[in-house]
């Protein structure tokens, strides 16, 4: 048990090292340096700059130093944003982001299970036709289409929730929602299949015999198992959630993380690019390690392989 | 013992007929994999209408650019944001016979009968203040006085302003709405989000007198000239959807390739070697998978700058690891098999086993694997090409089209639209054909 949540954080550590190498490696090797814009500089200036930013150092004392700050959590200046440090604008924008990805993995958990679970319960019948063809056009839309088309139903239209931004609260949910779409009918699909599968097995059969009710059946025999895959899903589906707010902080005007690390890639402001990619890496690495942490106590049969 | 010979007449001694020679054979054709998969898939129909939708897309892809009249970059620019159905204003006397449409801006274009967009009409005199246009037509006068709207905005405001507390509005307590509803409007109330909805909606927002002659009728035709409209800068729509296929299914192609390169032979090989090896191998692919590709992708192409073929290198670098790990899986429980071992016997090479005996072995699965990455490249193209990092203008992607039309998405939402439907049918002609495909040639996956 102990060596195998040991294996899993040296993994992580690793993982976690190669992604800053490879920020690192692929943000060094752009042509040019990043001071040396458009815009004209006096050489004092540019020579002051470089002193800054420690440009002017070899490659390997500079790596060296920026996995040094990196492992104390610091994440160095905006080249950009003059006078802000990466971590403070990091510290800014990712509580709207955590947030919106909390609400929306809740959502995701919540009703894709349950939707799976009554799409197997009804299996070929009307409501899994149903849910299915829901699930089919949920993964085939593309979020920004639905992003868009909700802005213009419910702001445009109905005149209800506010076309930028997140006040009042009511900017929450075209986020959250659009966010969990794709997730959700994904784990909808997950969860049907793996339902039924269980509720074909003897042990069920067994529950059924012994005359335990039907929702007792469901909910304490079949799903406890049927879950296990859905939690192994957890990995991805944050990555999804990081990924998707890219989009949708765009179109919503959410001063989110997804939005800054936009943002910073159109301006190429590349020590905002290399914080904010290695803190999502941590971020996902971490939540990976929690679920395979967690996956332990949810299924047993793991300790012992 | 009296033997009884019974006699044949030597004229019914006829050779048999050639295909009567198996009449007795109870047997089927064999049949080989594919052909077996081949048969499976036809009765799929779902899996039918998606691979003809494939090819329909593919082939107008690739062809309707050669004879079409317009080029994706085209710009006509006094012909912009036309919708693909217009509404139009016959005109017909002895001076002129034409039909006038009002664009968004409250311009006049020329337009024919049937549909065709001739020009935008120069106007005589143009008073900003008190919004109307006044145009010549041929000796003719044609005024069009859009201040309706505006009036009708203030008194909206005015009236936001008064009952917000309230929500609900007397249709009396303003013009545009008793005018709206006519001889009812005395008894009837609304809620300021319908009074609104009236307000952008329903009511009139110009008038157009020709001749000192209101023109009340209407009438809509298709646009003849941009069959699914033009865009901001008065390029045609419709080619740059064609044009967008192109991209995606570039994208979606290469995305295939790469899988089928690097992936099954990377795959192929960590399963092959097994040992340390393996284990190396696949401790890289767990590493590369555990951030989003698309994460990748986009550090890539801050490097090489944006555009066609940074994203295909981008996906190149990073697309194969799924099927890497599917490969690797197939190959550890295919190496033992006897005949991997006779062909080992024999002195076959590494390489030969693989292309020869491994891979062949394991071409449903690869297939399936396949059909299913390209949905996924082709959406990670509109993704990045919607945020600015793929393709750049003039191309046209499907991402970039709906990027370009979000800035006016109230206004004309067709150009939103259009590019929308074109992703979304064609992910689920993709989806629903891989789906068709697994079913077939890979049914210990079914799901």
């Amino acid at each position: 048990m102990i060596r195998y949540i040991l294996k899993r954080v040296v993994a992580a550590l690793i993982t976690i090292w190669f992604i800053m190498t490879l920020t690192f490696v692929l943000m060094n090797s752009i042509p040019g340096s990043p001071i040396s814009t458009d815009k004209v500089y006096d050489v004092a200036l540019q020579e002051a700059l470089n002193e800054k930013f420690g440009l002017n150092k070899p490659p390997l004392e500079r790596y060296i130093k920026y996995i040094v700050d990196y492992a104390h959590g610091d994440f160095g200046m905006s080249y950009l944003k003059v006078g802000l440090t990466t971590n403070e604008i990091i510290a800014a924008g990712f509580p709207y982001s955590l947030r919106i990805g909390i609400y929306a993995s809740g959502l995701i958990v919540i009703f894709g299970v349950m939707a799976g679970i009554i799409a197997a319960l009804r299996q070929n019948k009307f409501v899994d036709r149903f849910l299915m063809v829901l699930s089919t056009l949920g993964a085939t839309i593309p979020s920004f289409v639905f992003a868009t088309l909700y802005l213009f139903l419910f702001s445009k239209i109905l005149g209800l929730v506010p076309a930028f931004g997140v006040k009042p609260w009511t900017g929450y949910i075209g986020p959250v929602l659009v966010t969990s779409v794709f997730s959700m009918a994904f784990v909808t699909r997950l969860m049907r299949t793996s339902m039924i599968e269980e509720l074909n097995q003897d042990y069920i059969r067994t529950a059924r015999a012994k005359g335990i009710s039907e929702f007792k059946v469901v909910t304490k025999h079949a799903m406890r198992n049927a879950i296990l895959p859905v939690v192994t899903y957890v990995g991805p589906m944050v990555a999804m959630v990081v990924t998707g707010s890219f989009v949708i902080e765009k179109v919503f005007g959410i001063p989110g993380i997804g939005s800054l690390f936009t943002s910073s890639v159109l301006t190429r402001d590349y020590t905002m690019i290399m914080g904010i990619t290695v803190f999502f890496a941590v971020f996902l690495v971490f939540c990976t390690l929690v679920v395979d942490i967690l996956y332990v106590f949810v299924d047993p049969r793991i300790k012992y392989e | 013992m009296v033997e009884k010979k019974e006699h044949i007449a030597p004229e019914l001694w006829v050779p048999l007929q050639e295909q009567e020679k198996d009449s007795e054979k109870i047997e089927k054709p064999s049949l080989t994999f594919l052909q077996d998969g081949w048969r499976r898939l036809k009765k799929n129909k779902m899996a039918m209408v998606s691979m003809f939708v494939i090819i329909v897309l593919v082939l107008s892809a690739v062809l309707i650019p050669f004879f079409w009249g317009y080029s994706y970059e085209e710009q006509t620019l006094t012909l912009s944001n036309t919708p693909p159905i217009l509404k139009v204003y016959p005109i017909q006397d002895e001076s002129n016979d034409m039909c006038i449409y009002i664009t968004k801006s409250y311009d006049a274009m020329e337009v024919t009968h049937k549909g065709e967009l001739v020009q935008l009409i120069q106007p005589t005199y143009k008073d900003v203040i008190t919004r109307k246009s006044t145009y010549d037509l041929n000796g003719k006068e044609l005024v069009i006085d859009y201040s309706l709207y505006t009036q009708a905005l203030k008194e909206y405001n005015k009236l936001e302003k008064k009952y917000a507390d309230k929500g609900e509005v007397p249709a009396t307590a303003a013009k545009y709405l008793s005018h709206y509803f006519g001889d009812e409007a005395k008894n009837t109330t609304v809620s300021l989000v319908e009074a609104k909805n009236i307000l952008e909606e329903k009511i009139e927002k110009c008038s157009v007198t020709y001749d000192g002659n209101r023109l009340t009728e209407s009438k809509s035709v298709w646009n003849k000239t941009f069959i699914l409209g033009s865009d901001s800068l008065g390029r045609d729509l419709f080619i740059r959807v064609v044009y967008g296929a192109r991209m995606s299914l570039t994208v979606g192609i290469f995305a295939a390739l790469v899988n089928f390169i690097i992936g099954v032979f990377y795959g192929c090989f960590a399963g092959y070697k097994g040992g340390n090896v393996d284990t190396i191998m696949m401790r890289i692919v767990d590493v590369i998978d555990s951030v989003p590709v698309t994460l990748y992708v986009i550090l890539i192409m801050v490097v090489i700058g944006s555009g066609m073929q940074s994203i295909i290198l981008a996906l190149g670098l990073t697309y194969w690891v799924r099927m890497a790990r599917i490969v690797r899986g197939q190959v550890l429980s295919l190496k033992n098999s006897e005949f991997v071992l006779a062909a080992r016997t024999l002195g076959a090479s590494t390489g030969r086993i693989f292309v020869k005996h491994l891979i062949p072995n394991m071409m449903g699965t690869i297939m399936v694997a396949i059909a299913m990455q390209i949905p996924n490249a082709i959406f990670t193209e509109a993704f990045l090409s919607f945020i600015g990092l793929g393709i750049s203008a003039p191309m046209a992607s499907w991402g970039t089209l709906c990027n370009d039309a979000l800035a006016s998405i109230y206004v004309y939402p067709y150009q939103l639209l259009i590019p929308a439907v074109a992703i979304s049918v064609t992910i689920l002609a993709f989806n629903l054909f891989s789906d068709g495909l697994r079913d077939a040639f890979d049914p210990k996956q079914r799901k």
